[in-house]
């Protein structure tokens, strides 16, 4: 068996050369899109977890604040604790590099994160000679404690030196808030070799001068403790959080782990999402080759039996060629996916930095479960697609084998049955979500699923009823789409996967439309100031960028300036009591502004709320906004209390309106400068936005300031400089969506082309007979690029449906769901009108090699076989 | 310049076999037919009846020899201008019929205007018209699935003819019927080929059809023996 | 003329901005300012060892040390109080000492935290948050947070005649507070207390002694307290340059004998375990010193000790010092008393205490003991 295994195989492959090599190309791009997410997925959490690896590796416990910064009194006391073998302080900024151009675009922004340890706790920092030397077994032998000492010295990583260029003794420029300062490379530290997917960008200083440079007098960020062997972690982690108090938390570094891994989930899950539907695609694809290669050889298949192979025989053959050409496409899938993975990680870590305010992904390592997932995927995925029509063929008996083929009319007519179940899903999926799902927060997948079930059910009647509709009156279009409706067995699935993937793309393209059409209409009533000016090194993370007062003095002093608004932000946490009674924190972004600024009442625009009296309150009493996303995470509404985390302890500010917010996924809360001096104590103003006199031309008055000043790292924008930012930050957020509905569209059009294939090889007596009765090739090339046409129109108007009721489906209920964002629908006709394009763009390419051969085919294959 | 309806010199052709064997499929083969004769061919399956068949219809190429229809040379025409002598001068009728079976009655037989782009009005009246003579008129809305084979060879028929073609070429068209469909469909597809004026040449076994026709020519091996 | 291990862990800035002073001969001695910390100096060091005995007869040996290493000469005009200028390192260690009569039947020393020596050891950056030295006529001289896991401070300060110190150690189990009281005058060690290490005149340190100080106080071990008396010597030492650069390490010994004399003796050893510079002091019972040249003396071992790292240190010696006219027998009162750093691994040095006898083995007195630069990981990185 296993000979005739061998030897058919090879003999089925030089026959049906691309029907395999599209098959095959099908799992791969399956197993390349689910594998490339979870590569970015994995490695999103792999870069948080490497640069805690190698900054706090050997850590067992790490105290952070739940504060923007911690004090540096709590040090001694974690050192004073029974249990503690060593305790080391860390401070880490986030700063900019800056790379000759002061004014950088936002997008080529370089940032470094500097750590400030103290050289002299017992740290096992991997010291590296200069490059090409041999590794110096210790610091101090050969710096010589100059980091205490010579300013701005900093040990960078091999890996940055290189890239930079940088050797021992070069300096370079880095910003934080309106502040530049000069660092020198005093020598290497490997953090790779830590944690091969550690940051390059980790830059080591000491203590002292990193928090006389970057930090607040008396403030660290972190402290990594080391326990004594053989004691009990989890009572010391309790001892030390009472002894520390509660505006900072004690964690293990699995817990840490978990809070990235949370902070992720929603956006993973959407990916993981996404790239599942891709593998859906895929599957049908191989399902429908199958079944193209099983009808093809259904004779052989009968023969087989006739001579005394078993059915399981029979299914075997079919399964294991399957699972031979399901290896091959992992074997070029995993390739494939690492490469796609690569040439996206940018742009996921773009949206990671924006979104997350998290780590940046610096390299990307894939491990071996991630090869294993891939090999399950593809052959599992191919084998699962081969079996029912390896079922139906093995269980057949000999003679209608051998007889002709009769599945055709068999689909034709269940075709109203499948229908109907694909309806009845539906349906049944909308009144479940409607009457007790929506309450669930996973709803959303559930209903996806049953759309991505019902809709493929219902494209078998769909085609035919279309198809069989069409007069034909000429050998052209209309002959073309007849003829679809008759293949039906080939044809459906072709059209059901394109409508999957047209689904996803035109859900996909009306979720993005309508959330640019939201974020326009909110970015315009809170975007109002003319100018805004941040320093170029504030990302919204760290309370360090600050500007200065003098810096803040020279743009309130422009003539043309009415009005100024400030703002004051920086991340803080929340603190909630679970239903299990604990105390939950959450990681919120907490903005200081102007809540008395005339006018200013526009900045929020309320989705709760009275205007005035919130205003009034959050001058008066200390109230505070709550950002739409938090608000929903948190369920705290207007008359609600929320509790954040100060550095007096937790405190609760009364909530006086709920806004809409896009700004972060995390959830973001505002309130007056005043309350959150009052709470936090004073700070640094990040970000200033200036009201110019009415008639004032905006961008005369940037470039105004910028000479006045000239060498500060300011991006000081137009309010429409600003927008345009924003929007190319919303894009970028969405890069890696567009990407795989690219893929799910390349994956559906290959199914179009293999289609076509399996056609042009089942109807080569019918095209002989066309050519026997003087039809040229040119029209049977327009014949078959007309199937492939229609193909894509009826994919499109089964895809155009579903994408409607999936973009209904992402904004109303996913996104509420897992980010709660509130999106007010609204259709982008041209970028829709231009993927209808693409898609029918698409088909028509995809047709025409199939085109090509059909037209190919010689009128003496005609006696072959019959019609 | 000869104005022979269908004339063969010495053609002959050859296929490869896998194996890199040379098998003569025809063999120095030359005849004439003059316009509006009918002739049957007959001999063992394998002798080359259908390559000629084929040769005659343009669709196959000689090896060598020539082939002419109306005294055009086939060899001097281009691939796209066979195709369309195929489409306006010859007929082909098959054992197995090949109706498509996604169209009506009537579209199979409009199938040739539809490939040259007639248009379908002018075509209708013609549709009809050889419907009603093979007394299929009334079945012209119908799916050819539904047909028994002497209807579907009548329809072929029809379609076969539709074009006024110069020279009928049939490949055993009673081969896949009973005895009685296929004196029925040999006699209509006579009397239509006389009829129309046209040259009829048809593939047999049997006897009996042979000596229907005006001549016979016999095959064996690849070469005309009678 | 205690440790400069502390080499081992801070080699001399290389390019560094700093002049550090070096030992003089004509040091201008002011006191008692100058117990405390001497900048400008590299390395500087307070060091006390000595032998206390519980009311209930147990015996103890400890040692109590303050390292101050220079890292710069100033400290660094940077605004964080993480700056700093010195290292304090602390190194303590306790012994255990056998009880010959019997009476205390051996109750301490194999507890959880330790054997029979223990020993002790932080280095922390002088900071205000971590430890740093305090300035005339301030009492502290010197304080560093103990090792991590413990409460409480590690201190060092003037009480007008003598010095007090205290340190904890929960991790290892033990703690003492101590307080001193000069019985015999300050010694120079060293013509006007300029101590030479070699035969030039580079390496050399400003060194003097309390070579003996009663001692009373607690001590705490496993938990048990102890009210302690004793004997203590002290040594001061500062300097930038100890060691010469053929040097791998020394023997030092001090020794209290019970007829009220005081001998201290230190020989430098090179490369090939060859004596390069030797000397010592005598302290008649009244307090004269008389320095002692390395023919004078004759220190043989008689016996070795293999720590569990495989390092061989000598172990018993004879010494002879006829113009002293003292023969006499040195014996460790424990084979182990290697202090083994935890902090920098590869530091590793014996300092215990030793009992002195005549060759019939009858007390002559006890004294404490140093050998370091044994095995070959041991020796400072030089």
């Amino acid at each position: 068996m296993i000979r005739y295994f061998q030897k058919a195989l090879g003999a089925h492959f030089r026959a049906g050369r691309s029907l395999y090599v599209l098959t095959v190309f099908g799992v791969a791009l399956g197993v390349a899109s689910v594998l490339s997410i979870q590569i970015i997925n994995r490695n999103a959490l792999a870069a948080f977890e490497g640069s805690v690896t190698a900054v706090s590796g050997e850590a067992d416990l790490s105290v952070l604040g739940l504060t923007p910064t911690i004090s540096e009194t709590l040090y001694p006391e974690v050192l004073a604790t029974e249990g503690v073998a060593a305790a080391w302080p860390l401070l880490r900024v986030e700063v900019m590099l800056n790379r000759g151009e002061l004014v950088q675009s936002l997008e080529r922004r370089v940032f470094l994160n500097i750590v400030g340890v103290d050289f002299y706790a017992p740290l096992n920092l991997p010291w590296a000679g200069e490059r090409n030397e041999e590794p110096v077994s210790s610091g101090p032998d050969r710096i010589g404690h100059s980091w205490l000492w010579e300013e701005g010295w900093c040990a960078v990583s091999p890996a940055m030196a290189d890239q930079a260029g940088w050797s021992e003794g070069d300096t370079f420029d880095v910003s934080l808030g309106s502040r530049t300062t000069k660092l020198k490379v005093g020598a290497l530290i490997d953090f790779q070799a830590l944690s091969p997917l550690a940051s390059p960008k980790l830059v080591a200083m000491d203590i002292s001068q990193a928090q006389a440079l970057f930090g607040e007098p008396g403030q660290i960020h972190q402290i990594d403790i080391v326990l004594e062997e053989e004691v009990d972690e989890a009572a010391v982690q309790a001892e030390l959080q009472s002894r520390l108090g509660k505006s900072v938390r004690v964690v293990t570094p699995a817990q840490r782990g978990e809070q990235a891994e949370g902070l992720l989930s929603a956006f993973r899950l959407n990916l993981t999402a996404l790239s599942l539907i891709s593998l859906f695609v895929g599957l049908f694809l191989v399902y429908s080759s199958t079944q193209a290669s099983l009808i093809r050889r259904r004779e052989e298949f009968g023969l087989l039996r006739s001579i005394g192979c078993t059915p399981r025989q029979v299914f075997a053959i079919i399964v294991g060629e399957v699972a031979l050409l399901g290896a091959l496409g992992v074997a070029l899938g995993i390739p494939m996916g690492y490469w796609v993975a690569e040439a996206n990680v940018e742009k996921v870590s773009a949206t990671l930095s924006n979104l997350y305010l998290l780590e940046e992904i610096s390299s990307l390592e894939l491990p071996w479960w991630l090869y294993a997932m891939g090999i399950v995927i593809g052959i599992g995925g191919a084998t699962a697609g081969a079996i029912l029509p390896a079922l139906d063929i093995s269980r057949r008996d000999t003679r209608s084998l051998l007889a002709a083929f009769t599945l055709h009319e068999k689909i034709g007519s269940l075709a109203p049955k499948l229908f109907g179940c694909g309806a009845a899903i539906l349906t049944i999926t909308l009144v479940w979500y409607l009457s007790f799902g929506h309450t669930w927060k996973h709803a959303g997948f559930a209903m996806g699923v049953g759309l991505l079930l019902g809709l493929p059910l219902m494209t078998p009647l769909t085609v035919q009823a279309t198809c069989s509709r069409i007069r034909v009156r000429r050998f052209s279009l209309g002959y073309s789409l007849r003829g679809l409706g008759v293949r039906l067995q080939t044809t459906a699935f072709a059209v059901a996967s394109l409508a999957i993937a047209v689904s996803m793309l035109i859900g996909i393209t009306l979720m993005i439309g309508s959330f640019r059409t939201t974020l326009e209409v909110w970015i315009g009533t809170s975007v109002q100031a003319d100018i805004y000016v941040a320093p170029t090194s504030w990302r919204g993370k760290g309370s360090e960028g600050t500007m200065d007062a003098e810096t803040i003095e020279v743009l309130t002093r422009h003539a043309s300036v009415v009005a100024v608004d400030r703002l004051r932000g920086f991340i803080g946490y929340s603190s909630m009591r679970s239903n299990e009674d604990e105390w939950v924190n959450h990681r919120i972004g907490l903005a200081g502004v102007e809540m008395g600024l005339s006018n200013g009442d526009v900045r929020f625009p309320l989705l709760q709320g009275d205007r005035d009296e919130a205003y009034r309150r959050s001058t008066e009493e200390g109230a505070i906004f709550v950002g739409e996303t938090l608000a929903r995470k948190l369920d705290v509404w207007v008359g609600d209390d929320l509790t954040i985390h100060t550095p007096g302890g937790p405190r609760p500010f009364p909530v006086a309106a709920v806004y809409y917010d896009y700004s972060t996924e995390g959830g973001a809360a505002a309130m007056d400068l005043r309350t959150m001096v009052e709470a936090f104590g004073p700070g640094g103003i990040n970000s200033v936005a200036l009201y110019l006199q009415v008639g004032q031309d905006p961008e005369r008055v940037v470039d105004d300031l910028k000479a006045s000043l000239p060498d500060a790292p300011l991006q000081i924008r137009s309010n429409r400089r600003l927008r345009e930012q924003v929007f190319r930050i919303f894009d970028q957020t969405f890069a890696v969506t567009q990407l795989l509905k690219g893929m799910s569209l390349v994956i559906a059009v290959c199914g179009i082309a293999l289609m076509l294939i399996v056609l042009a090889r089942e109807q080569v007596s019918e095209l002989a007979l066309y050519r026997s009765i003087g039809a040229t090739r040119q029209q049977l090339f327009r014949i078959y690029v007309g199937k492939g046409l229609g193909m894509g129109a009826l994919g499109l108007l089964l895809g155009l449906f579903g994408g409607i009721l999936l973009a209904a489906l992402l904004i109303f209920v996913i996104n509420r769901a897992y980010f709660g964002w509130t999106i007010q629908p609204s259709v982008a006709w041209g970028a829709i009108a231009q993927q209808c394009a693409t898609i029918l763009g698409a088909a028509t390419l995809a047709s025409l090699y199939p085109a090509l051969r059909a037209s190919r085919t010689p009128a003496t294959e005609l006696s072959r076989e019959n019609l | 310049m000869n104005t022979h309806a269908l004339e063969f010199r010495n053609v002959s052709k050859v296929y490869e076999t896998d194996g890199g064997d040379r098998l003569a499929a025809l063999d120095e083969v030359s005849f004439v037919i003059e316009p509006g004769k009918t002739v049957a061919i007959v001999g063992r399956s394998g002798s080359g009846k259908s390559t000629l068949l084929h040769m005659a219809a343009g669709i196959d190429i000689p090896t060598s020899g020539d082939v002419s229809i109306d005294g055009q040379l086939l060899a001097d025409l281009s691939e796209g201008d066979r195709t369309l002598l195929r489409r306006n001068r010859i007929g082909l009728i098959f054992q197995f019929f090949y109706l498509m079976q996604h169209l009506s009655v009537y579209d199979n037989v409009a199938l040739p205007s539809m490939i040259a782009g007639d248009a379908p009005g002018l075509v209708e009246p013609r549709v009809m018209e050889l419907l009603e003579r093979v007394g299929m008129a009334d079945r012209s809305r119908d799916r050819v699935q539904k047909l028994s084979g002497g209807e579907m060879q009548r329809v072929a028929i029809c379609r076969a003819l539709l074009k006024r073609p110069r020279l009928l070429l049939a490949d055993e068209p009673t081969g896949n019927l009973d005895d009685e469909n296929g004196r029925m469909v040999m006699e209509l597809i006579l009397s239509l080929a006389r009829e129309e004026n046209g040259t009829l040449i048809y593939v047999t076994h049997s006897p009996d059809f042979a000596g229907m026709a005006d001549e016979t020519m016999q095959i064996h091996s690849g070469k005309v023996i009678a | 003329m205690p440790v400069c291990i502390l080499l081992l862990l801070v080699a001399l800035p290389l390019g560094g901005e700093t002049e550090w002073r070096t030992a003089r001969e004509d040091y201008a001695w002011s006191f008692p300012e100058d117990h405390w910390a001497r900048d400008g100096y590299k390395t500087e060091w307070w060091y006390f060892t000595g032998h206390l005995e519980a009311e209930t007869g147990e015996r103890f040996g400890y040692q109590f040390t303050i390292f101050r290493v220079g890292l710069v000469g100033d400290r660094p005009e940077i605004a964080s109080s993480w700056t700093a200028k010195d290292l304090v390192m602390g190194h303590v260690a306790l012994s255990l000492l056998p009880d010959p009569t019997g009476r205390t039947a051996a109750t301490t020393g194999e507890g959880k935290n330790g054997g029979r020596h223990r020993f002790s050891e932080v280095v922390y950056r002088a900071s205000a948050l971590l430890g740093g030295f305090g300035t005339y006529p301030d009492s502290l001289i010197a304080w560093c947070r103990p090792p991590a896991g413990t409460e409480g401070d590690w201190r060092l300060t003037w009480n007008g005649t003598g010095f007090d110190f205290e340190m904890k150690d929960d991790g290892r189990g033990f703690e003492f507070a101590l307080t001193t009281r000069p019985i015999k005058p300050m010694v120079f060690q060293g013509p006007d207390g300029f101590s030479r290490k070699s035969h030039g005149t580079t390496s050399a340190s400003q060194y003097y002694s309390f070579t003996r100080m009663a001692t009373e106080g607690t001590l705490k071990v496993d938990g048990r307290t102890f009210p302690v008396t004793g004997n203590s010597w002290m040594d001061k030492e500062f300097g930038s340059n100890q060691l010469g650069e053929q040097q791998v390490g020394w023997d030092w010994f001090s020794l209290q004998l019970d007829d009220g004399r005081e001998v201290m003796l230190y020989l430098l050893r090179d490369k090939n375990e060859q004596i390069d510079y030797a000397s010592g002091t005598l302290v008649d019972a009244s307090g004269e010193t008389r320095y002692l040249t390395r023919d004078e003396f004759d220190l043989s071992a008689s016996g070795t000790w293999t720590s569990p790292d495989g390092i061989t240190y000598p172990s018993g010696w004879r010494l002879l010092l006829p113009t002293a006219d003292i023969v006499c027998d040195i014996e460790p009162e424990l084979a182990d008393q290697e202090n083994r750093s935890s902090i920098v691994p590869t530091m590793r040095y014996w300092e215990g205490a030793v009992r002195v006898t005549d060759t019939a083995g009858q007390g002559l007195g006890q004294g404490y003991v140093e050998l370091t630069g044994y095995g070959d990981s041991s020796r400072p990185a030089l």
